[in-house]
């Protein structure tokens, strides 16, 4: 947070959309920048002819060590590892140096960065496909990890966090002394595992859920790079001379990314309203159970609707005087006005005791 | 979240297949219906009862059972009664019958009942007929690995002897003759009563087994025993079915089959009733890779066809009640199913062009054109044995090998045996 925020924040939410725009507020602040200290960080983001081969070794190697670890930590479902993964890799820097060059209108380092990007990108999967042949073991198809499973199915909260991820990493860049934010912004939008992800189920030929952590991976480059050219040109980052030359160019050239943007957005909407039914439906589900059988616990439970068809599997922890599945079916089948499979498994209450001494 | 489906002491299924959705429709007289189909069955019948709900104007509610006789019993004990229940055992339905829980057919149905069928079939109690037959199957069939019989020049056996020499040759020849399996839920059990029926049928005739099947004859008949013992020499002959007794017992009956079509395959041979056709692996394709023959008689001659098929019987009289059940005995009643497939019509005068496939056309053409026809006799059983210890006894035999002690265990079912009510 900025010298001064504090005066903003303290003054009073008056509105519900207080808060949203002195954030916006704070962002779009607009830092004194010398043309010396724009070249630093520039050149931080492109580096030149000399630091180019030190850079592209570097970007390689923490490439390739970042999806091996966040590989292993998704094969052997560990967050923490998979996090640890996140902060080492390096996709961020080019992915706001595209940001820099459509903003500076910079054609040489637009393309130089997208390339980095492609060659990273394919460079990632093909790395997490490697990891998955030497070490899948068990893991099927079928029998993903729940790290796996967690970034195969991108919703509308996922596009939510890559905008504002976007927006803190073009913040980070435009105002000095935010630097040391960057390693959260890599957290919250991960880019390395959403690859690995892609890596590991194209070896394991789940070819939906690759795409479905394609679909991810996809969400976060084009919104962190169009909230970040955003940041860039409100905070003054890109010099007025540069943005009075280009009128309204820049707003062209960032219109591709606005369109990808809504493109991507379908989809997640879609995937986002299936998820939101599917939870309502399990929700519907657990009422039922509770109205057929008190005494029912839900052990496990696996539901799936698709407009008035569904099927449902669970295993119930009961008294040994269990309920017919026909009567649940029936109930859920009337609330809800849809055709339902069910399987229903028992798994009898029993307990047993023993102590020595 | 995926089930894991490792860990658990039972299971039951079961279905909803409602009509339609929109105001107006919601409106109309429901009628509930309660039977065995579950799955995409669920759906083939709620598809062919759909011209009878727009006709009639009202909304029929399908509930199908994974453990129906069962829950149909607790239903009855709880006078939870649907308005229609599609039975598989006409003994079930003549017990219902006397017990005064269902209601006699209309006289035109019967009238029409008895034209197609005569007596043999339908449930009938004090001489009034009380079920009309829905969908039939033909029990005697042995499904096997044609393209297997080709490369090894194996022919379809033309009479038990025949059946028995191919089994010994498709040992000799380093393979496992037969797939075999008989859980099915809480009706686990019968698909080896439809071996002992076969049997009983082939060697001992069919007034015999008419006899047998009315109670006439006791399970502890040296007849049925040896009955038993000759399929014995099948489940207990190590070697002869896929995945030995403990398969045998452990394995839905839906999936016997399925080693059949593994690249070495796991069995080539799989006495099952035309109802296979809808749970075969997707690896099988009819024609090409396995057909059908029908079990052969001792002697060679044309064998007897054992038989299968839901009564419909009503536990009340409303009008649009006695007009589903009046529809589900006509000859139109199962085209909207014959036309997705896994459909058969017992009824004489179904037109075959209303079937999805030849498959399902033959089935139908053997069945019509079948001298000796049989009902499945555990079906026709008073229940305590045919739905009781008939299954169960059939589980102790596979799993102790003791003839004797199984034929007396299901004998024990008669003397059981409780009025409905109880």
């Amino acid at each position: 947070m900025e010298p001064g925020d504090e005066r903003t924040y303290s003054t009073t939410m008056a509105t519900d959309l207080a808060p949203i725009s002195q954030i916006w507020g704070s962002i779009t602040q607009r830092e004194e920048w010398t043309d010396d200290e724009r070249a630093d960080v520039l050149n931080d983001l492109f580096p030149d002819d000399e630091r180019i081969v030190p850079y592209l070794k570097r970007f390689a190697t923490l490439m390739i060590l970042s999806t091996t670890i966040a590989a292993f930590g998704l094969i052997g479902d560990s967050a923490a590892v998979v996090i640890g993964a996140m902060l080492v890799a390096p996709l961020m820097t080019p992915m706001l140096a595209l940001a820099a060059s459509l903003t500076y209108a910079q054609m040489r380092r637009f393309v130089g960065s997208l390339s980095l990007i492609v060659i990273g990108t394919v460079g990632a999967i093909a790395t997490g496909w490697v990891v998955a042949r030497i070490a899948g073991g068990s893991l099927t198809a079928a029998s993903l990890s729940s790290e796996l499973l967690a970034r195969t199915t991108p919703s509308l909260l996922d596009l939510g966090i890559a905008v504002a991820a976007g927006l803190a990493g073009g913040y980070v860049l435009t105002h000095k002394g935010a630097g040391s934010s960057l390693p959260g912004v890599a957290i919250a939008v991960a880019l390395v595992p959403p690859l690995a992800t892609v890596g590991v189920a194209l070896e394991l030929q789940a070819n939906d859920q690759a795409i479905g952590a394609l679909l991810l991976y996809s969400t976060n480059l084009v919104a962190i790079v169009l909230s970040a050219s955003v940041v860039m040109v409100v905070s003054g980052f890109v010099p007025d001379y540069i943005r009075q030359a280009a009128r309204g160019k820049i707003g062209l050239r960032l219109l591709p990314w606005g369109i990808a943007l809504f493109a991507i957005a379908v989809p997640l909407a879609a995937h986002t309203r299936a998820v939101v039914e599917d939870e309502v439906f399990v929700g519907a589900v657990a009422a039922a159970v509770g109205t057929w059988d008190p005494q029912a616990v839900i052990v496990e439970l696996d539901a799936d609707r698709t407009g008035d068809q569904a099927s449902v599997s669970m295993t119930v922890a009961t008294s040994a005087d269990h309920q017919p599945a026909w009567k649940l079916a029936s109930a859920i089948s009337a609330n809800l006005r849809i055709d339902l499979d069910l399987d229903v498994r028992y798994r009898e209450e029993t307990t047993d005791a023993a102590s020595t001494s | 979240m995926r089930l894991q489906r490792a860990s658990a002491l039972l299971i039951v299924g079961a279905v909803f297949a409602a009509g339609c959705s929109s105001e107006s429709v919601d409106e109309r007289p429901i009628i509930e219906v309660f039977g065995t189909f579950r799955e995409a069955d669920a759906a083939h019948f709620a598809a062919t009862v759909r011209p009878f709900e727009d006709e009639y104007g009202v909304n029929v509610r399908y509930v199908g059972s994974g453990s129906f006789v069962r829950d149909i019993r607790e239903r009855i004990a709880n006078a939870d009664y649907p308005d229609i229940a599609l039975v598989p055992q006409p003994g079930l339905v003549t017990e219902f019958a006397a017990a005064g829980l269902v209601r006699p057919l209309a006289a035109a149905t019967a009238d029409a009942q008895r034209a197609a069928y005569g007596d043999s079939v339908a449930a009938t109690f004090n001489g009034a007929l009380y079920g009309v037959w829905f969908k039939a199957s033909v029990k005697s069939l042995v499904w096997y690995r044609s393209d297997f019989f080709a490369t090894h020049g194996y022919e379809i056996p033309a009479s038990w002897t025949e059946l028995v020499e191919l089994t010994e040759q498709i040992e000799a020849d380093g393979m496992t003759p037969w797939c075999l399996s008989m859980e099915s839920f809480t009706a686990s059990g019968w698909v080896g009563t439809d071996w002992i029926e076969d049997i009983v049928l082939r060697e001992q005739g069919s007034d015999f087994y008419d006899d047998w099947v009315a109670g006439n004859i006791s399970f502890e008949d040296d007849a049925i025993v040896a009955a038993l013992e000759t399929f014995g020499a099948v489940v207990h002959t190590p070697g002869r079915v896929a995945g030995g007794t403990n398969r045998i017992l452990n394995t839905p009956w839906q999936r016997a089959q399925d080693p059949m079509f593994e690249e070495e395959p796991g069995c080539l041979l799989h006495r099952q009733a035309s109802f296979q056709e809808v749970h075969l692996p997707t690896a099988a394709s009819f024609g090409e890779n396995t057909k059908v023959f029908p079990l052969p008689s001792v002697d060679g001659t044309e064998p007897p066809l054992l038989v299968a098929g839901n009564l419909a019987t009503a536990f009340n009289d409303r009008p649009e009640v006695v007009s589903l059940i009046e529809f589900l005995g006509s000859a139109e009643a199962g085209k909207g199913w014959a036309s997705r497939g896994g459909f058969t019509s017992p009824h004489p005068e179904f037109n075959p062009d209303w079937y999805a496939n030849d498959f399902d056309r033959n089935i139908g053409e053997v069945l019509n054109q079948a001298r000796t026809l049989r009902f499945d006799g555990s079906d026709l059983m008073i229940p305590a044995v045919g739905t009781g210890t008939f299954w169960s006894g059939m589980l102790t035999y596979v799993r102790y090998g003791n003839a004797r002690d199984a034929a007396a265990e299901i004998q024990l079912g008669y003397a059981s045996a409780e009025p409905f009510d109880e």
